[in-house]
């Protein structure tokens, strides 16, 4: 198992959105491909998992709806909403940007500068 | 129900989902997880474990979920409020004091914001009401004595076209009598223009108001009902709508009633509240005279303001003036006056005045309030301090505290709230004159929204300073062990500030009730140079409507006749000791100003006295002694002329050089009026002065008697009159067997409700006099109840510390000090305080004097100000030695013993 990556503040809601966009889960399954998209690098803090979950819920970025779940049971699969679209693509975005530049100075030699 | 729907659609929204909801969604999870772990090899027992430390406890999660959707600082606010109430609970005595303190103060302000609310900013029920304006004519000589202007039936209409009006209202005012039932009724009868039902806006509570329609074919004969008058004549039968009142033998359809808010035209007593409204077009059609008139209000477009509306209608009404010289003087300006002005004037000053007295009460109460939340203060740094030592930040605690503080306030507004409901009421028992017969008191949304702002208001401000000073011990010196001092706590003590403002506020309370109190009973207890006691009047209308009954009556001579023998009738009732006849001359306030020559003298400037109508007995039932000369007989009165008796005061100050007896006096004004009056053949000729009676009030039981000429009611008879009864007893008591003497000379003779009352009610209807009463009972009332929150504020803190210093001052007794010293000891600052109090509000009291004495309009007595702080002195001295008494109580082993 390679070495497991911390997760920067504020990106597990961008993680979470990612799942979902793939089609609909439930909250263990997002947990579940996360972790399998990563390569089972992210620890994902628990207890912070689904105060994301709920708080993106609540901006309406993902909509809840109870289903029946592979085993049968009743389980909540969260799916992407129209305005969660829009905010994971503008959050993509910006993500890619600031990594590009910030890679970009990162990886200047002493010469270049 | 609705109320219920709302308030669950406004949860779901801050909320959407529930707890059980919540809770299923994460019990999955967690099973699904324990389920992946026990498939990797972990038991059972194990994977629950690991599990639960992994995402957590189901329990929790309502909570994750509302913090994560921004609940959190509501639940937390939510359980400061659940710890507040249990702080309250546990000490029942603390909270009842401070919940009353507010209750008290929140009550009254609250009461008489609504009061201010119902009599000056929203007094009347019509829409628009404050476009409405009284057209007054200022006569520039008499500029004090604003006069109304009548309009003929065409004038109205081009009032109607003029620019910035929006509709004018014509009215008039009738006399009438309820006829066809069993004994006569008098009735108030106002007509209006058919155009009031939309010019006032009111919706009436039954049926429908006067429309356009009711003028047509010379006027319906319809009529509505005022609220008071449905209630008294119909008991309030809602099938009232289509029956048939008869009215001066006129049969009316009853076609509406008016709410109760609807009291047409009660304008500062001018004139009565209208009991029925009929269609003004019946007026011109039942006397069909050209100059009966409307008296005008008028409704301005909006955004006109006055001074536009006054220069554009100027012209108009001079033109008016043009067509009737005769009731216009001779030199005039038109002044559009809102019709709330007459009772700003009055009443806008009381109010002012009772404001602020509820507004020191209230700033007392919060003080009070400061005071005892300091005080138990003491006695919980030690909780506090725990808190603080376990993470709780100082915002935190402030927080709570004033969470603590706004509950109490919260609590004592919700009392105060319910009882203002009744309180506002108190101000228009007492004086209600005083305010337009319209305002309702009502708790509405801005009185609640005002009383809600106060409550949080003074949560925080009481709550703050305390909040404040506690909070900011640091644990760590708190902590080891409680503070149990031998030594006294620290000097600072806060609350002696509190106490020192408190009473000073109090002082000035007390000695502004003292004043109110004090010029009050100058009032009662001055002369009035008659006796009220036991004596009524009775007011009779003659039928001046039915041309039969008037014909019997229209001569001077007839109706001479029939006023004695109802006189005589009314004097046969047994009981009854004396009667007299008298035609607006009931005192306090009494007679008409006219103005008179003296021996033929022409004077350029014409003396004025006060004209009064009345029978030769009007002195003996009113026991106005007679000074010299006498008063004239039965055979003079009948003939009216040539005689005259005059009081005291007009005595010394036109006749003071000679004998008054004997002397000429000529009243060139003594003339009829209108059809209806009838004057005697001689009453402008000259008349002997024969008789100088001593000076009853005829200008206000609190003004100077001015100079009265008594004469013969029959020298000018108007269409009514009024009997003046004297009984050994009650007199309402006999207005029974009365009616039926009167009803014996003629059973339709109704007597006027309106008119009928004691002279001791008369003195209460005296507008200084209901004044002065509510200003002495309410700040009465107001100062007992601030000098029982300072006393209860000096009690509780003086107890609260010595219950804290048990200890020292078993140590002191035990090492031998002098009781009286420790005594001293314990009550030492709140005396001092309480003194310091006293000694300011001295001060503060005799520089404010001259100001309150001009708004209370009485003098502001240094005696009645001493006397207050005496009292004050006194009970703020007991208030501190009751509770300091237990200090020397302690036996000093039992205080030692706790060391």
């Amino acid at each position: 198992m390679t070495k497991p990556v911390e997760l920067p503040q504020g990106t597990l809601e961008m993680l979470i959105l990612k799942a979902v966009s793939l089609g609909p889960l439930h909250g263990y399954g997002i947990l579940l491909r996360i972790q399998q998209i990563s390569g089972e690098r992210l620890e994902i803090l628990q207890g912070s998992f689904y105060t994301a979950i709920y708080r993106l819920e609540h901006r309406g970025w993902i909509k809840g709806e109870w289903g029946e779940s592979e085993n049968n049971r009743r389980a909540r699969f969260y799916s992407l909403t129209a305005a969660g679209t829009r905010h994971l693509k503008a959050e993509t975005a910006k993500w890619t940007d600031m990594a590009a530049v910030v890679a970009g100075i990162l990886d200047r030699k002493a010469d270049e500068i | 129900m609705n109320l219920l729907a709302a308030i669950r659609k406004l949860w779901h929204s801050i909320a959407p989902r529930t707890h059980s909801d919540v809770e299923e969604e994460f019990r999955f999870t967690l099973d699904a997880y324990q389920e992946d772990l026990i498939r990797q090899g972990l038991p059972e027992e194990e994977a629950r474990r690991k599990a639960r430390i992994d995402l957590g406890q189901p329990a929790t999660q309502n909570e994750t979920y509302r913090e994560a959707i921004g609940l959190r600082l509501f639940d937390e606010l939510g359980g400061d409020v659940r710890y507040g109430l249990r702080a309250l609970r546990r000490n029942p005595g603390f909270a009842a004091v401070a919940v009353l303190s507010l209750a008290l103060g929140i009550g009254a302000t609250t009461a008489m914001f609504s009061l201010i609310y119902a009599a000056l900013l929203h007094p009347f029920p019509y829409a628009g009401a404050d476009r409405i304006m009284n057209p007054i004519i200022i006569d520039e000589q008499h500029p004090d004595e604003p006069l109304w202007f009548p309009l003929s039936k065409a004038q109205f209409d081009d009032l109607r076209l003029a620019a910035p009006v929006d509709s004018p209202l014509g009215f008039n005012n009738a006399h009438m009598e309820i006829t066809g039932g069993g004994l006569p009724e008098d009735v108030w009868s106002v007509y209006l223009t058919e155009n009031a039902g939309a010019f006032f806006g009111v919706h009436p509570l039954l049926g429908r108001n006067l429309e356009p329609s009711d003028a047509e074919n010379g006027g319906h004969s319809v009529v509505v009902l005022n609220y008071r008058f449905w209630q008294r004549h119909f008991g309030g039968d809602p099938d009232v709508i289509g029956r048939t009142l008869e009215i001066d033998h006129a049969p009316y359809t009853i076609i509406g009633v008016m709410p109760r808010s609807f009291a047409f035209n009660d304008i500062n007593g001018i004139s009565g509240v209208g009991d029925v409204y009929l269609p003004a077009t019946l007026m011109r059609g039942l006397f069909n005279v050209p100059y009966l008139a409307y008296i005008p209000w008028i409704k301005l477009r909006p955004h006109v303001t006055l001074a536009a509306a006054n220069s554009a209608l100027d012209p108009i009404v001079r033109q008016f003036a043009q067509q009737h010289p005769e009731r216009f003087p001779d030199h005039w300006h038109l002044a559009l006056q809102p019709i709330i002005v007459p009772f700003q004037q009055e009443t806008g000053h009381t109010l002012t005045l009772l404001l602020a007295g509820v507004v020191l009460l209230l700033i007392i109460g919060c003080a009070n309030c400061s005071i005892l939340l300091l005080a138990r203060g003491r006695a919980r740094q030690h909780e506090l301090a725990i808190r603080g030592a376990i993470g709780a930040s100082r915002w935190r605690l402030v927080r709570q505290l004033l969470v603590e503080a706004v509950v109490i306030s919260c609590t004592g507004a919700v009392l105060g709230v319910a009882a203002s409901y009744w309180l506002a009421r108190i101000p228009l028992l007492l004086s209600p004159d005083s305010f337009p017969a319209e305002s309702v008191i009502r708790i509405n949304a801005p009185v609640l929204a005002f009383s809600v702002a106060l409550a949080l208001l003074c949560g925080i401000l009481f709550g703050l300073a305390p909040a404040l000073r506690l909070s900011r011990h640091d644990s760590a010196r708190m902590l080891p062990g409680r503070q149990i001092g031998v030594v006294a706590a620290p000097a600072k003590h806060r609350w002696s500030v509190l106490i020192a403002a408190q009473i000073a506020l109090t002082l000035l309370l007390m000695a502004t009730a003292s004043t109110a109190i004090r010029s009050f009973l100058v009032l009662t207890q001055m002369p009035l140079g008659y006796d009220p006691a036991n004596v009524m009047k009775i007011g009779i209308t003659l039928h001046v409507r039915d041309p039969n009954e008037w014909s019997r009556i229209q001569s001077r001579e007839a109706r001479t006749a029939y006023i004695e023998q109802i006189r005589e009738k009314i004097a046969s009732v047994p009981g009854v000791s004396t009667v007299a006849v008298g035609t607006d001359a009931t005192p306090p306030y009494s007679g008409a100003e006219n103005s008179f020559n003296i021996d033929r003298t022409h004077d350029r400037e014409q003396p004025q006295a006060r004209v009064m109508l009345v029978g030769p007995g009007y002195f003996a039932a009113l026991r106005i002694p007679l000074l010299q000369g006498r008063i004239w007989n039965t055979d003079e009165n009948t003939r009216g002329d040539f005689i005259a008796v005059v009081n005291h005061a007009f005595a010394t100050r036109y006749l003071s050089s000679s004998n008054a007896l004997g002397r000429q006096l000529r009243i060139p004004g003594l003339t009829p009026r209108n059809r209806y009056q009838v004057a005697s053949a001689q009453s402008t000729a000259a008349r002997e002065i024969i008789g100088v009676v001593g000076d009853a009030r005829n200008d206000g039981v609190d003004r100077p008697v001015v100079p009265a000429i008594y004469l013969p009611y029959t020298a000018v008879m108007l269409p009514y009159v009024q009997f003046l009864v004297r009984t050994p007893g009650d007199p309402l008591a006999y207005l029974h067997s009365i009616r039926g003497a009167i009803a014996s000379v003629a059973s339709d003779q109704q007597i006027s409700n309106a008119a009928t009352f004691t002279l001791n009610e008369a003195i209460e209807r005296d507008a200084q006099y209901s004044r002065q009463r509510l200003f002495s009972i309410l700040f009465g009332v107001f100062s007992a109840m601030a000098l029982a929150l300072a006393l209860v504020g000096i009690f509780s803190v003086v107890a609260y510390s010595v219950a804290q210093r048990t200890t020292e001052f078993g140590v002191r007794l035990a090492l031998g000090a002098p009781r009286a010293h420790v005594l001293w000891v314990a009550a030492r600052i709140a005396l001092v305080s309480a003194a310091a109090g006293i000694v300011i509000g001295l001060a503060f009291d005799s520089f404010l004097g001259a100001v309150l004495a001009h708004w209370m309009q009485s003098a502001f007595a240094a005696g009645s100000l001493v006397a207050a702080a005496v009292l004050l002195a006194l009970s703020a001295f007991l208030a501190c030695l009751l509770p300091a008494r237990h200090a020397i109580a302690v036996p000093p082993a039992e205080a030692l013993r706790y060391e």
